[in-house]
Protein backbone atom coordinates (compact mmCIF):
# COMPACT_ATOMS: atom_id res chain seq x y z
CA UNK A 1 0.00 0.00 0.00
CA UNK A 2 1.51 3.09 -1.30
CA UNK A 3 1.66 6.13 1.56
CA UNK A 4 0.21 8.71 0.19
CA UNK A 5 3.12 11.79 1.20
CA UNK A 6 1.90 14.79 2.41
CA UNK A 7 1.30 18.21 0.74
CA UNK A 8 0.72 21.41 2.16
CA UNK A 9 -0.88 24.51 0.25
CA UNK A 10 -0.61 27.60 2.48
CA UNK A 11 -2.59 30.76 1.90
CA UNK A 12 -4.08 33.83 3.70
CA UNK A 13 -7.70 34.04 4.93
CA UNK A 14 -9.11 37.10 6.51
CA UNK A 15 -6.27 37.17 8.63
CA UNK A 16 -5.99 33.54 9.12
CA UNK A 17 -3.36 31.78 7.51
CA UNK A 18 -4.64 28.40 6.48
CA UNK A 19 -2.73 24.94 5.93
CA UNK A 20 -4.66 23.15 3.41
CA UNK A 21 -3.29 19.57 4.61
CA UNK A 22 -3.28 16.87 1.99
CA UNK A 23 -2.25 13.49 2.62
CA UNK A 24 -0.78 11.78 5.59
CA UNK A 25 0.33 12.85 8.69
CA UNK A 26 2.59 10.12 9.75
CA UNK A 27 6.51 10.33 10.14
CA UNK A 28 6.96 10.97 6.46
CA UNK A 29 5.00 14.52 6.91
CA UNK A 30 7.64 16.17 9.20
CA UNK A 31 9.40 18.30 6.81
CA UNK A 32 6.39 19.23 4.76
CA UNK A 33 4.71 20.09 8.29
CA UNK A 34 7.55 21.93 9.18
CA UNK A 35 8.55 23.99 6.04
CA UNK A 36 4.42 24.93 5.74
CA UNK A 37 4.44 26.13 9.50
CA UNK A 38 7.47 28.08 8.75
CA UNK A 39 5.77 29.76 5.57
CA UNK A 40 2.38 30.24 7.54
CA UNK A 41 4.76 31.68 10.67
CA UNK A 42 6.17 34.40 8.36
CA UNK A 43 2.32 35.39 7.04
CA UNK A 44 2.40 37.23 9.94
CA UNK A 45 -1.06 36.52 11.20
CA UNK A 46 -1.90 36.07 14.95
CA UNK A 47 -3.88 32.87 13.80
CA UNK A 48 -2.91 29.42 12.06
CA UNK A 49 -5.64 26.89 11.03
CA UNK A 50 -4.83 23.96 10.34
CA UNK A 51 -7.28 22.45 7.48
CA UNK A 52 -7.87 18.65 7.78
CA UNK A 53 -10.07 18.20 4.87
CA UNK A 54 -7.62 16.76 2.31
CA UNK A 55 -6.18 14.17 5.56
CA UNK A 56 -7.24 10.37 5.77
CA UNK A 57 -4.68 9.48 8.46
CA UNK A 58 -2.73 10.57 11.70
CA UNK A 59 -0.77 7.61 13.45
CA UNK A 60 0.66 9.01 16.86
CA UNK A 61 4.15 10.58 15.02
CA UNK A 62 1.56 12.85 13.19
CA UNK A 63 0.28 13.92 16.76
CA UNK A 64 3.37 14.39 17.72
CA UNK A 65 4.34 16.66 15.02
CA UNK A 66 0.84 18.60 16.10
CA UNK A 67 2.09 18.52 19.06
CA UNK A 68 5.56 20.44 18.08
CA UNK A 69 3.70 22.97 15.91
CA UNK A 70 1.31 23.38 18.93
CA UNK A 71 4.42 24.27 21.33
CA UNK A 72 5.97 26.58 18.59
CA UNK A 73 2.84 28.70 18.26
CA UNK A 74 2.65 29.00 21.76
CA UNK A 75 6.05 30.05 22.37
CA UNK A 76 5.24 32.91 19.44
CA UNK A 77 1.68 33.50 21.36
CA UNK A 78 -0.20 32.43 18.12
CA UNK A 79 -3.82 30.71 18.30
CA UNK A 80 -3.51 27.32 16.40
CA UNK A 81 -7.15 25.83 14.89
CA UNK A 82 -8.24 22.44 12.90
CA UNK A 83 -10.79 22.01 10.86
CA UNK A 84 -12.14 19.68 8.71
CA UNK A 85 -11.16 16.64 10.98
CA UNK A 86 -13.29 13.83 10.77
CA UNK A 87 -15.28 12.12 13.86
CA UNK A 88 -12.58 9.88 14.59
CA UNK A 89 -10.14 12.16 14.85
CA UNK A 90 -11.85 14.44 16.50
CA UNK A 91 -11.90 11.68 19.30
CA UNK A 92 -8.55 11.73 19.17
CA UNK A 93 -7.79 15.03 19.68
CA UNK A 94 -10.18 15.16 22.73
CA UNK A 95 -8.46 12.26 24.56
CA UNK A 96 -4.74 13.28 24.02
CA UNK A 97 -6.16 16.59 25.54
CA UNK A 98 -4.89 18.53 22.22
CA UNK A 99 -8.62 19.80 21.84
CA UNK A 100 -7.91 21.52 25.25
CA UNK A 101 -5.44 23.55 23.44
CA UNK A 102 -5.67 24.30 20.05
CA UNK A 103 -9.91 25.03 18.85
CA UNK A 104 -11.34 21.91 16.62
CA UNK A 105 -14.00 23.79 14.31
CA UNK A 106 -16.44 21.42 11.93
CA UNK A 107 -15.14 23.43 8.89
CA UNK A 108 -13.48 26.31 7.91
CA UNK A 109 -15.64 28.84 7.72
CA UNK A 110 -16.67 28.68 11.04
CA UNK A 111 -13.14 28.74 11.86
CA UNK A 112 -12.99 32.05 10.12
CA UNK A 113 -15.77 33.40 11.12
CA UNK A 114 -15.38 32.54 14.97
CA UNK A 115 -11.81 34.73 14.84
CA UNK A 116 -13.27 37.35 12.88
CA UNK A 117 -16.00 37.86 15.62
CA UNK A 118 -13.43 37.49 18.31
CA UNK B 1 -36.72 -32.02 28.53
CA UNK B 2 -34.54 -31.64 25.55
CA UNK B 3 -31.52 -33.18 24.19
CA UNK B 4 -28.83 -31.07 25.68
CA UNK B 5 -26.09 -30.04 23.04
CA UNK B 6 -23.10 -31.59 22.37
CA UNK B 7 -20.01 -29.53 23.88
CA UNK B 8 -18.52 -26.89 21.42
CA UNK B 9 -15.02 -27.74 20.37
CA UNK B 10 -12.17 -25.32 21.20
CA UNK B 11 -12.42 -24.96 17.13
CA UNK B 12 -15.71 -24.17 17.16
CA UNK B 13 -15.53 -21.86 19.99
CA UNK B 14 -12.81 -19.97 17.97
CA UNK B 15 -12.44 -18.78 14.85
CA UNK B 16 -8.98 -17.33 12.62
CA UNK B 17 -10.42 -15.04 10.31
CA UNK B 18 -7.23 -13.92 9.35
CA UNK B 19 -3.69 -14.62 9.27
CA UNK B 20 -0.54 -12.86 7.46
CA UNK B 21 2.89 -10.75 7.77
CA UNK B 22 3.99 -7.77 6.34
CA UNK B 23 7.94 -6.24 6.35
CA UNK B 24 8.94 -3.66 8.86
CA UNK B 25 9.33 -1.03 6.95
CA UNK B 26 7.57 2.24 7.26
CA UNK B 27 4.11 3.06 6.25
CA UNK B 28 3.55 -0.98 6.49
CA UNK B 29 0.98 -0.20 9.51
CA UNK B 30 -1.78 0.85 7.25
CA UNK B 31 -1.49 -2.40 5.35
CA UNK B 32 -1.79 -4.51 8.43
CA UNK B 33 -4.90 -2.08 9.87
CA UNK B 34 -6.49 -2.47 6.26
CA UNK B 35 -6.24 -6.60 5.92
CA UNK B 36 -8.04 -6.55 9.44
CA UNK B 37 -10.03 -4.22 8.41
CA UNK B 38 -11.53 -6.43 5.33
CA UNK B 39 -11.11 -9.47 7.24
CA UNK B 40 -13.80 -8.62 9.92
CA UNK B 41 -15.67 -6.75 7.37
CA UNK B 42 -19.10 -9.39 8.15
CA UNK B 43 -18.63 -8.67 11.89
CA UNK B 44 -20.73 -6.56 13.82
CA UNK B 45 -17.76 -3.51 13.90
CA UNK B 46 -19.06 -0.65 11.48
CA UNK B 47 -18.54 3.00 11.80
CA UNK B 48 -16.72 4.43 14.59
CA UNK B 49 -16.05 1.49 16.09
CA UNK B 50 -14.11 0.30 13.19
CA UNK B 51 -11.93 3.22 12.99
CA UNK B 52 -10.90 2.35 16.46
CA UNK B 53 -9.63 -1.10 16.09
CA UNK B 54 -8.42 -0.02 12.87
CA UNK B 55 -6.28 2.74 15.13
CA UNK B 56 -5.37 0.39 17.51
CA UNK B 57 -3.95 -2.18 14.89
CA UNK B 58 -2.02 0.55 13.04
CA UNK B 59 -0.37 1.48 16.18
CA UNK B 60 0.45 -1.72 17.57
CA UNK B 61 1.75 -2.53 14.02
CA UNK B 62 4.32 0.55 13.88
CA UNK B 63 5.18 -0.31 17.61
CA UNK B 64 5.99 -3.67 16.51
CA UNK B 65 8.24 -2.57 13.23
CA UNK B 66 9.93 0.50 15.32
CA UNK B 67 10.86 -1.53 19.07
CA UNK B 68 10.61 -4.88 18.01
CA UNK B 69 11.93 -5.39 14.53
CA UNK B 70 14.11 -1.81 14.49
CA UNK B 71 12.32 -1.76 10.67
CA UNK B 72 14.81 -4.44 9.27
CA UNK B 73 12.43 -4.89 6.53
CA UNK B 74 13.56 -8.56 6.41
CA UNK B 75 11.36 -9.26 9.93
CA UNK B 76 8.46 -9.54 9.27
CA UNK B 77 5.48 -8.33 11.87
CA UNK B 78 2.76 -11.01 12.27
CA UNK B 79 -0.71 -10.89 12.78
CA UNK B 80 -3.38 -13.49 13.43
CA UNK B 81 -7.23 -11.82 13.30
CA UNK B 82 -9.37 -14.76 15.46
CA UNK B 83 -12.95 -14.67 17.38
CA UNK B 84 -14.00 -16.61 20.40
CA UNK B 85 -17.08 -16.80 21.99
CA UNK B 86 -18.02 -13.55 21.76
CA UNK B 87 -14.45 -11.28 21.21
CA UNK B 88 -12.73 -10.00 18.95
CA UNK B 89 -8.90 -10.83 18.80
CA UNK B 90 -5.71 -9.27 17.22
CA UNK B 91 -2.60 -10.46 18.23
CA UNK B 92 0.78 -8.85 17.06
CA UNK B 93 3.92 -10.12 17.28
CA UNK B 94 7.24 -9.00 16.55
CA UNK B 95 10.70 -11.09 16.71
CA UNK B 96 11.82 -8.43 19.83
CA UNK B 97 14.17 -9.74 22.49
CA UNK B 98 14.56 -9.49 25.80
CA UNK B 99 11.46 -8.45 28.21
CA UNK B 100 8.11 -7.33 26.95
CA UNK B 101 7.60 -4.12 27.01
CA UNK B 102 5.80 -2.22 29.77
CA UNK B 103 1.90 -2.57 29.47
CA UNK B 104 2.16 1.54 29.88
CA UNK B 105 -0.76 3.30 28.87
CA UNK B 106 -0.99 5.82 30.99
CA UNK B 107 -2.16 9.10 29.81
CA UNK B 108 0.89 11.43 28.53
CA UNK B 109 1.81 14.82 30.10
CA UNK B 110 0.98 17.28 27.23
CA UNK B 111 1.57 20.34 28.85
CA UNK B 112 5.00 19.05 29.57
CA UNK B 113 5.59 17.93 26.12
CA UNK B 114 4.06 21.49 24.60
CA UNK B 115 6.79 23.14 27.26
CA UNK B 116 9.72 21.25 25.87
CA UNK B 117 10.22 19.26 29.40
CA UNK B 118 9.33 15.60 27.13
CA UNK B 119 9.51 14.52 23.76
CA UNK B 120 6.39 15.28 21.61
CA UNK B 121 6.27 11.50 20.83
CA UNK B 122 4.85 8.49 23.02
CA UNK B 123 1.54 8.23 22.28
CA UNK B 124 1.13 4.94 20.91
CA UNK B 125 0.48 2.81 23.38
CA UNK B 126 -1.91 5.46 25.23
CA UNK B 127 -3.98 5.71 22.03
CA UNK B 128 -4.24 1.48 21.56
CA UNK B 129 -5.45 1.04 25.04
CA UNK B 130 -7.62 3.97 24.50
CA UNK B 131 -9.42 2.34 21.14
CA UNK B 132 -9.66 -1.38 22.03
CA UNK B 133 -11.57 -3.08 25.29
CA UNK B 134 -8.45 -4.99 26.53
CA UNK B 135 -4.89 -5.07 25.88
CA UNK B 136 -2.15 -7.18 26.62
CA UNK B 137 1.65 -8.44 25.78
CA UNK B 138 3.24 -11.11 26.45
CA UNK B 139 6.65 -12.11 25.19
CA UNK B 140 9.88 -15.29 25.53
CA UNK B 141 13.00 -15.18 24.16
CA UNK B 142 12.24 -13.93 20.49
CA UNK B 143 8.72 -12.69 20.37
CA UNK B 144 6.65 -9.78 21.67
CA UNK B 145 2.96 -10.20 21.17
CA UNK B 146 0.17 -7.34 21.64
CA UNK B 147 -3.14 -8.62 21.99
CA UNK B 148 -6.26 -6.20 21.02
CA UNK B 149 -9.73 -7.41 22.43
CA UNK B 150 -12.81 -6.07 21.82
CA UNK B 151 -16.03 -7.48 22.65
CA UNK B 152 -18.36 -8.04 19.97
CA UNK B 153 -22.08 -7.37 20.96
CA UNK B 154 -24.57 -4.58 21.45
CA UNK B 155 -22.02 -1.99 21.28
CA UNK B 156 -19.67 -3.72 18.47
CA UNK B 157 -16.62 -2.00 20.60
CA UNK B 158 -15.30 0.40 23.22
Amino acid sequence: MAVRHLNVEVRLESDVAVLDLMGEINGFAEEALNTAYQQAHAKDTNTILLNFEGVDYINSTGIALIVGLLAKARASHKRLLACNLSEHYVEIFNITRLSDFMGIFPDEQSAVSEISAS
Amino acid sequence: MTDPKPARTDAELRRTMAEFSVPSEPGNERLAMETVAEAIRDLDIRGENLERLKTAVAEATMNAMEHGNKYRAEVPVEVMVLVEDRDLMVRITDRGSGPPPSQGGDTPDLEAKLEGMQTPRGWGLFLIKSMVDEMSITGDDGHHTIELVVHLGAEGGK
